[in-house]
C-alpha cells in the first residue's frame, strides 16, 4: 500500500533521512525503531506532508504522493499521531474527534472552487436538515469510537482536552485519527510516558485495529510491544535503515545492538518509560 | 545623475538611524522571541533624558552619552524584570501585549512629565560639515554611523567571544537546553534588555540632536520603522538589522525620488510586506532552515470560559433595548452608540484574533474600507444609505481578505506585524489615491443614516439601529462558532500543524474568518461614516486597532459576549473618567498590563 | 399656645422654604458663570495645541472679567478632551447639548473631529464655534456652525503676494502638510501665485510625523526653484528649514502664518534666519489690540511670547464674549447674535464682523515678517 523509494532529507550538513526504502502491504503493521535522533519522526513528517523530501518518492496504492500537502494526504486517508501528543487543548474531547472526521464532511463542505468556501459559510449559518443530519451522524460515530476506550474518555466527552491527563490526551489523539477512517495510520510513540497498565491497554487497542485490517506504521521504543504487534520491524540509525525483518531477527542483529549501545544515550528496553 | 548619489547618501544616513533602533529589537527578539513594541518608547525616554542632561545639567558630550545609556539600560532592566519576566511561563501572546501596554505607559509618563510640546535638543558636537555629492554630511551623521558600527562590532565580538555572549546565543537557540546546561536565563534576559535599551535610548538622543527636535510622537514611528528594518534584516539577526536599516533608508529615499514625498511610508511598509511574504526569515537568512520542533505550548491561554446564563443575557438585552425609553441623556445614548459600533469591530477581531488566533493589529483598516465604500456609494452613486452600508461590509470583506491573504502563511508574531503594516498601507493608500478617496481633503457631506427612506435623526433611533445591527452580527457569529467552522477555527488556533494533518485547509478557513469579520467591521465603518458625515484617512487609525485588541483581550479571546461587555467597558468607562482626562491613556496602558499579567484569558474567558 | 395652628405652621414653613429656594436660585443664577463648552485635544497627538488654546482662553478671560464680565456674570469654560478624535467629539457634543448650562461650544481642533460633531450641534441648536478647524466645508454643516478660522481663500493670496510680488520669486517649490488644511492651502496658493505670474515647479506633501526631508529636498533642488514655500506648522517648518540649509539649498524660504511661534525660532536655530513669513500679527505690531495681547500674554506666562494658536483662541474667547453680551443665555439668541456683532476687536482680523452668508469672518490682517538675528521682525522690504 505504502511505498517509499530513496527518501532523503538533509538539514544543512546533517542528513536526517538517508535514502530510505520501505514497503508496507495492506493490513500490515510495521514498526520503526531506533535510537533517539535516528530520523524516525522526520520520516513520518516526510510521508505525511509536513516536510518535503530532498530526494526520493512516496507512493500510496501506486499513486505518487511525494510532496503532497498534509491536508491532501488527509483526504487520501492517511492519519497520524504526533510524538509529543498534539490535541486541540481548548476543544472538548468530542470536538477533537469531530475534527478528525473533518475530511468526511460532504453536505456542508462543497468542494467547488472559489464559491465553495462561501457556500460552506452559508450552509454553516443556515444549517439545513442535511447538514444537521450529517453532524449528528458524525457525533454518533465519534461516540462509538470513544467507547472503544471504555470509561476513559466517554465520561469526559465535553471537557476541554487540556484538562485531561496525559494518557487520556494521547487516547484522544488516537480517537481523532480513527475518526478520519484512515486507510493508513501512522502512530508516533503512542505509549510514550505511559505506565505499564496504560501501555498494555494501548497495545490491546492497536492489536484490535490491526485485526480489523487497518494498515499501521508504528514508531515505538518499547520493544516488548513492538515484538508482539509487528509483522516486520525496521531499525533506523542516523538516518539510515540498518536492519529489517522479523522482530526476533532484528533484535539480535549485531548492527542494531551496536547502534543502541554505541550511542550510549538510549538502550532498547523491555519496559521503558520514556519521558515525553 | 549626481542626484542619485545624493538619494543614496540620504538613504544611508536615515538608514543609519533606523539601524540603531533595529539592532536593539534584533537583540531582544533573538533571545526571547519577542517583538518589543516598547522599543520606540525607550528611544523616546533616551531622547528626553538626553535633553535633561544637555539643557538642564549641561554635561559634556561624553557624560551625556553615558548618562543616557545608563538610564535607558535601567529602564530596560525594569521593564524586563517587572513587566516581562512574570509572563515567562504565560502564553506567547502575553509578552506581545505587555510591550504594547508598556509603550503606552512610558509614553504617557514622558508626556505628563515634560508636556507634549516639541523641544530643541542641541547637538553637543561642533557643526563641521563635509561636502558629499550635492549635499553635506555633518559631524553628527558621522557620530551616529560610528555608534551604529561600533555597537554592532562590539556586540558581534561580545556574542562570539565572551561567556555571557555565549550564554545569550545559547539561550536564543534553545532556551530549555541552555537552562539545563546551567545558563542563568534570567540574567541573560536582563543583560540583553539592558543592552538593547541602552542602544535604544542612545539612538533616541542622537536622533533628537540630529534633528534638533524631540517630541512625544517620536515613539511610535521609531517602533514601526525599527520593526520594518529588523524584519527585513532577519528577526534576531544583529548584523542583519543594520543591513535592514540601511536598506529601509534606501528604499524610502528612492521611493521619494521616483514617486514623491507622500509615498515615503508606503514604500517602507511595502518593503516589510514583501520581505514577510517572500523571505520571512529576512533577506539575509539562509534558505530552508530546519523546521522548528513542534511546540506543545499553545499561543492562547487555556481557560474555562464563564458561561453567561441565559437569563443574564436576556435581561441585559432587554435593559439595553429599552434604555432610550428611560430618562437617560443623549450623552449616555451617544456613548453607547460608540460602544455598539466598537463592539462590531471587536466582534470581528475576536473572531479573527480570538477564535482563529490571528492577532491582527491593523483591524481598523477594515473600518476604513467599509466607511469609504459606503460614503462613496451613497455620494457618487446615490445608493440608499442602508444598501451602501451593506456594500461597505461586502467590499471590506472581499478586499480586506484579499489584502491580508498573503499573511496566511505566516505564524505567531509575524501575523501581527504583517497586519500592522497592511493597516498602515491602507491608510496611506487612502491618503494618496485622490481620484477616488479625495486624498487628504477627505469626504464631507456624507448623507446621514436613513432606513427605507426615513432619516434616523434622534439619538434614540440611531441607538436602536446600531444596537440592532450589533445584536444581529453577534447572533450570527455565535451561530458560526457553534458550527463545524467554529470548531475548525479553534482547532487551527490551538494547533495548526495538527489541523492541517486532519484536512483543514488553513487558507480556506482563515479567508472565511476574515470574510465574516471583514463584513462586520465594514458595516461598523459604514455606519460611522454616515454618523460622522465626514471622514478622512486619519479617522480610523492604528490607535483604534489597539483599542479593539484590548477590548477583545478584556472580554476574552473568541468570546462574543465578552467582546460586547469589553466594548461597553472600554468605551463607556473613559467617559465616566473624563475628569482624569490627562491620565486616561496611562490608566489604559496600566489596565492592559494588569490584564495580561493576571487574567490573560479575559474577564469572561477564552472560548 | 399661640394662634398659629399646625396647618398654618406647615403651610407657612413650606412657603418660606420655597421662597427662599427660589430666591437663592435666582441669586445663584446671576452669580453662576456663563458656561462655554470646549471640545479639543488635551492628550493624544495634538495635545500641545490644546494647551495653547487654554493659554489664549485664560488670558482673554482675565481681561473680560476685569472689564465686568458678561453683563456682570463671569464667563467660564468646561474643556473636554476629545483627543481630536471624531468618536469622542461626538460623545462630547451630546454631553454639551444635554447640559443646559452650556450656551455655546468652541472647537474642535481638527476637521474630522469638528465636522463629525456638527450634525449633533445643528440638530440640537447649540452654536459650534470653530476657530482652528480650517476645512472649507465646516460652516456648511448648518446655521449653527460659525468660524473665525481664517479661510485659506483669504490667506493664501496674501502669502502669494508676499512671495511673488514683493520678494520677486517666480519659480516656487511648495512643501505642505498633507492634511486637508495643507492641501486646501496649497491649492489656493498655487492658483494665487499663478494669477500673479509665478509658477509652481514642484509641490510635495508630507505627513505630520515626517522627520527627514533630505530626499524631498533633493527633488526640490532638481526642480530648480528660486524660492521655497512652506505650508507647515512650526515644528515641521523648522525641520525643513534646517535640512534645506544642511543640504545646501540657498533659496529664499517663505512660510505661511502657521509657523509663527517662538518654537519655530527655538527648534530652527540659525537655519531659520532670513525665513520670510506672512502673519496676522507680530511682536512689535503697533495695533493696540495686539499690544494688549502680547504684553498681557508675556505678563501672565512668565515672559513667554505668544504664537498663532494662542492668538486664535484669545480672539475666539473675546468674540464669544461679544456675542454673549448681545445674545444673552439663550442658545438660539446666541446664534442670531453672531450675525449682529460688529467690529469686535481681534488680533487676527482687526475689527471683525461675520459674513452671514458664509458664517465666517472675511479678510485678515497681514504683516510681512522675516526672521532676523533670531527674532521676528517686520520686513523692511530689502531683499535677503
Amino acid at each position: 500500500m505504502l511505498s517509499l523509494r530513496g527518501l532523503t532529507r538533509r538539514f544543512g550538513g546533517l542528513t536526517a533521512v538517508d535514502r530510505i526504502d520501505l514497503d508496507l502491504a495492506r493490513s500490515e503493521l510495521v514498526s520503526i525503531i531506533g535510537p533517539n535522533g535516528a530520523g524516525k519522526t522526520t520520516l513520518f513528517n516526510l510521508v505525511t506532508g509536513l516536510d518535503r523530501p530532498d530526494a526520493g518518492q512516496v507512493s500510496l496504492d501506486g499513486q505518487a504522493i511525494t510532496g503532497f500537502s498534509p491536508e491532501r494526504l488527509a483526504d487520501e486517508g492517511i492519519a497520524r499521531t504526533f510524538q509529543l501528543g498534539r490535541v486541540f487543548g481548548n476543544l472538548s474531547v468530542m470536538e477533537n474527534v469531530l475534527i478528525g472526521a473533518h475530511r468526511r464532511l460532504r453536505a456542508v463542505r462543497p468542494s467547488l472552487p472559489l464559491i465553495g468556501p462561501l457556500l460552506e459559510l452559508g450552509l454553516a449559518l443556515w444549517r439545513p436538515a442535511s447538514v444537521r443530519a450529517e453532524e449528528e451522524q458524525l457525533r454518533e460515530e465519534a461516540r462509538a469510537i470513544l467507547a472503544r476506550f471504555g470509561e476513559r474518555l466517554l465520561p469526559r466527552i465535553d471537557q476541554p482536552a487540556y484538562s485531561l491527563s496525559y494518557a487520556n490526551r494521547r487516547r484522544v489523539e488516537i480517537a481523532r485519527a480513527l475518526a478520519l477512517k484512515p486507510r493508513l495510520l501512522l502512530l508516533d510513540e503512542p505509549t510514550a510516558g505511559m505506565n505499564p497498565t496504560e501501555t498494555s491497554e494501548m497495545q490491546a487497542l492497536i492489536a484490535e485495529l490491526k485485526a480489523e485490517g487497518l494498515t499501521i506504521l508504528l514508531i515505538e521504543h518499547k520493544l516488548d510491544m513492538v515484538m508482539r504487534l509487528s509483522d516486520r520491524v525496521i531499525v533506523m540509525d542516523e538516518g539510515q535503515k540498518i536492519a529489517e525483518g522479523a522482530g526476533e531477527d532484528v533484535r539480535n542483529d549485531p548492527k542494531v545492538i551496536e547502534a543502541y549501545l554505541g550511542h550510549g544515550s538510549s538502550q532498547p528496553a523491555d519496559e521503558r518509560e520514556t519521558a515525553a | 545623475m549626481t542626484s542619485w548619489l545624493d538619494y543614496t547618501i540620504n538613504g544611508l544616513i536615515v538608514g543609519n538611524v533606523y539601524a540603531l533602533v533595529a539592532v536593539g529589537l534584533a537583540l531582544i527578539f533573538g533571545v526571547s522571541r519577542l517583538i518589543n513594541f516598547a522599543q520606540g518608547s525607550i528611544y523616546l525616554v533616551g531622547a528626553y533624558i538626553g535633553w535633561v542632561a544637555v539643557v538642564e545639567l549641561r554635561t559634556p558630550l561624553f557624560i551625556t552619552i553615558l548618562l543616557v545609556a545608563a538610564a535607558s539600560a535601567l529602564v530596560g532592566l525594569i521593564i524586563e524584570r517587572f513587566g516581562l519576566r512574570p509572563l515567562q511561563n504565560s502564553v506567547r501572546i502575553a509578552p506581545l501585549l505587555a510591550t504594547i501596554g508598556i509603550s503606552f505607559v512610558l509614553d504617557q509618563i514622558v508626556m505628563l512629565t515634560f508636556s507634549p510640546n516639541p523641544r530643541a535638543l542641541p547637538s553637543q558636537l561642533p557643526d563641521i560639515r563635509f561636502q558629499i555629492g550635492g549635499g553635506t554630511i555633518g559631524s553628527l551623521d558621522i557620530l551616529i554611523a560610528c555608534v551604529g558600527i561600533t555597537s554592532a562590532l562590539l556586540l558581534f565580538l561580545f556574542l562570539r567571544y565572551s561567556k555571557l555572549g555565549w550564554a545569550i546565543r545559547a539561550t536564543a537557540q534553545d532556551r530549555d537546553a541552555a537552562m539545563q546546561m546551567g545558563v542563568d536565563v534570567n540574567r541573560v534576559n536582563q543583560a540583553v534588555f539592558g543592552i538593547a535599551a541602552a542602544l535604544g535610548g542612545l539612538s533616541g538622543m542622537l536622533v533628537g540632536m540630529y534633528y534638533n527636535q524631540i517630541d512625544t510622537a517620536m515613539s511610535l514611528q521609531a517602533t514601526l520603522k525599527g520593526v520594518v528594518a529588523e524584519v527585513a534584516g532577519g528577526a534576531g539577526n544583529v548584523p542583519g538589522a543594520i543591513a535592514g536599516g540601511l536598506l529601509l533608508g534606501l528604499v524610502e529615499s528612492y521611493g521619494v525620488a521616483i514617486f514623491g514625498t507622500s509615498y515615503r511610508n508606503l514604500f517602507a511598509f511595502l518593503l516589510l510586506i514583501l520581505v514577510l511574504f517572500l523571505r520571512p526569515n529576512g533577506l539575509f537568512a539562509r534558505a530552508r532552515q530546519a523546521p522548528p520542533e513542534p511546540l506543545t505550548g499553545t499561543f492562547i491561554a487555556p481557560s474555562r470560559p464563564i458561561r453567561t446564563p441565559r437569563w443574564a443575557l436576556v435581561t441585559a438585552f432587554a435593559v439595553f433595548a429599552l434604555l432610550p425609553f428611560l430618562p437617560v441623556s443623549s450623552y449616555v445614548l451617544q456613548t453607547l452608540i460608540n460602544a455598539w459600533l466598537f463592539a462590531m469591530l471587536a466582534l470581528s477581531l475576536t473572531l479573527v484574533a480570538g477564535t482563529l488566533g490571528q492577532v491582527s493589529l491593523g483591524h481598523a483598516a477594515l473600518l476604513a474600507i467599509g466607511a469609504y465604500t459606503s460614503a462613496l456609494l451613497s455620494l457618487d452613486l446615490s445608493v440608499p444609505v442602508g444598501m451602501a452600508i451593506i456594500g461597505g461590509g461586502l467590499v471590506s470583506a472581499a478586499l480586506g481578505t484579499l489584502l491580508i491573504s498573503p499573511s496566511f502563511r505566516l505564524r505567531g508574531h509575524y501575523v501581527s506585524i504583517a497586519t500592522l503594516a497592511i493597516g498602515e498601507i491602507v491608510s496611506l493608500v487612502i491618503l494618496n489615491w485622490e481620484p477616488v478617496t479625495r486624498g487628504p481633503i477627505g469626504i464631507s457631506g456624507i448623507p446621514p443614516l436613513s432606513l427605507f427612506g426615513v432619516e434616523l435623526v434622534s439619538a434614540a433611533s440611531v441607538y436602536w439601529f446600531s444596537f440592532a445591527v450589533m445584536v444581529l452580527l453577534a447572533l450570527l457569529q455565535v451561530r458560526l462558532l457553534g458550527s463545524h467552522i467554529g470548531r475548525s477555527f479553534r482547532a487551527i488556533r490551538d494547533d495548526d500543524v495538527a489541523a492541517r494533518a486532519y484536512g483543514l485547509s488553513l487558507n480556506r478557513y482563515k479567508a472565511l474568518a476574515f470574510i465574516f469579520g471583514g463584513f462586520a467591521a465594514g458595516v461598523s465603518g459604514g455606519i460611522a461614516a454616515h454618523l460622522y458625515s465626514y471622514i478622512n484617512h486619519e479617522t480610523f487609525n492604528t490607535q483604534q486597532s489597539i483599542l479593539a485588541l484590548t477590548i477583545v483581550i478584556l472580554g476574552g479571546l473568541g468570546n462574543v459576549a465578552g467582546a460586547i461587555v469589553g466594548s461597553v467597558a472600554l468605551v463607556g468607562l473613559p467617559e465616566v473618567f473624563r475628569i482624569a482626562a490627562e491620565y486616561r491613556i496611562l490608566i489604559y496602558g496600566i489596565a492592559l498590563l494588569l490584564l495580561v499579567r493576571f487574567r490573560p484569558q479575559g474577564l469572561l474567558g477564552t472560548i | 399656645m399661640s394662634n398659629i395652628d399646625r396647618r398654618t405652621l406647615v403651610k407657612g414653613s413650606l412657603a418660606a422654604i420655597v421662597t427662599a429656594a427660589a430666591a437663592s436660585r435666582a441669586l445663584a443664577q446671576s452669580s453662576e458663570p456663563v458656561m462655554l463648552g470646549v471640545s479639543g485635544p488635551l492628550t493624544g497627538p495634538n495635545a500641545q495645541y490644546g494647551a495653547q488654546w487654554k493659554q489664549g482662553f485664560d488670558l482673554a478671560l482675565d481681561e473680560i472679567h476685569a472689564a465686568g464680565g458678561i453683563n456682570g456674570r463671569k464667563l467660564a469654560y468646561a474643556f473636554e478632551d476629545s483627543q481630536s478624535d471624531p468618536r469622542q467629539s461626538v460623545a462630547i457634543a451630546q454631553k454639551f447639548v444635554s447640559d443646559p448650562r452650556i450656551v455655546m461650544e468652541l472647537g474642535d481642533f481638527s476637521s474630522p473631529a469638528s465636522m463629525a460633531a456638527s450634525p449633533i450641534y445643528q440638530r440640537a441648536g447649540l452654536v459650534q464655534f470653530g476657530f482652528t478647524n480650517s476645512h472649507p466645508d465646516f460652516t456648511k454643516g448648518g446655521d449653527f456652525m460659525w468660524s473665525t478660522s481664517v479661510s485659506q481663500a483669504d490667506e493664501q493670496p496674501l502669502l502669494a503676494r508676499y512671495a511673488v510680488s514683493h520678494l520677486g520669486l517666480k519659480k516656487l517649490a511648495i512643501l505642505h502638510l498633507n492634511t486637508d488644511w495643507g492641501r486646501t492651502s496649497r491649492d489656493y496658493f498655487v492658483k494665487a501665485a499663478k494669477d500673479l505670474g509665478a509658477e509652481a515647479v514642484i509641490a510635495e506633501g508630507y505627513i505630520a510625523e515626517e522627520r527627514d526631508f533630505r530626499s524631498t529636498l533633493v527633488r526640490v533642488r532638481d526642480a530648480n526653484p528660486d524660492g521655497l514655500i512652506l505650508i507647515s506648522y512650526y515644528s515641521d517648518g523648522a525641520l525643513i528649514a534646517r535640512q534645506a540649509r544642511q543640504v545646501g539649498l540657498k533659496q529664499t524660504i517663505c512660510a505661511a502664518s502657521s509657523v509663527y511661534s517662538p518654537k519655530f525660532l527655538e527648534l530652527g536655530g540659525e537655519a531659520v534666519e532670513d525665513v520670510h513669513l506672512g502673519t496676522r500679527y507680530f511682536p512689535d505690531d503697533p495695533r493696540p489690540e495686539v499690544r494688549k495681547f502680547v504684553s498681557g500674554f508675556k505678563a501672565k506666562y512668565n515672559g513667554q511670547e505668544p504664537d498663532a494658536f494662542n492668538a486664535y483662541s484669545y480672539d475666539a474667547m473675546n468674540m464669544a464674549a461679544a456675542v454673549l453680551k448681545i445674545g444673552g443665555a439663550d442658545r438660539r439668541a446666541i446664534r442670531d447674535a453672531f450675525a449682529k456683532v460688529r467690529d469686535v476687536s481681534t488680533v487676527i482680523f482687526g475689527p471683525a464682523t461675520f459674513d452671514v452668508e458664509s458664517r465666517r469672518v472675511k479678510g485678515a490682517m497681514n504683516a510681512e515678517l522675516v526672521v532676523r538675528k533670531g527674532q521676528f521682525t517686520l520686513w523692511d522690504g530689502k531683499p535677503t
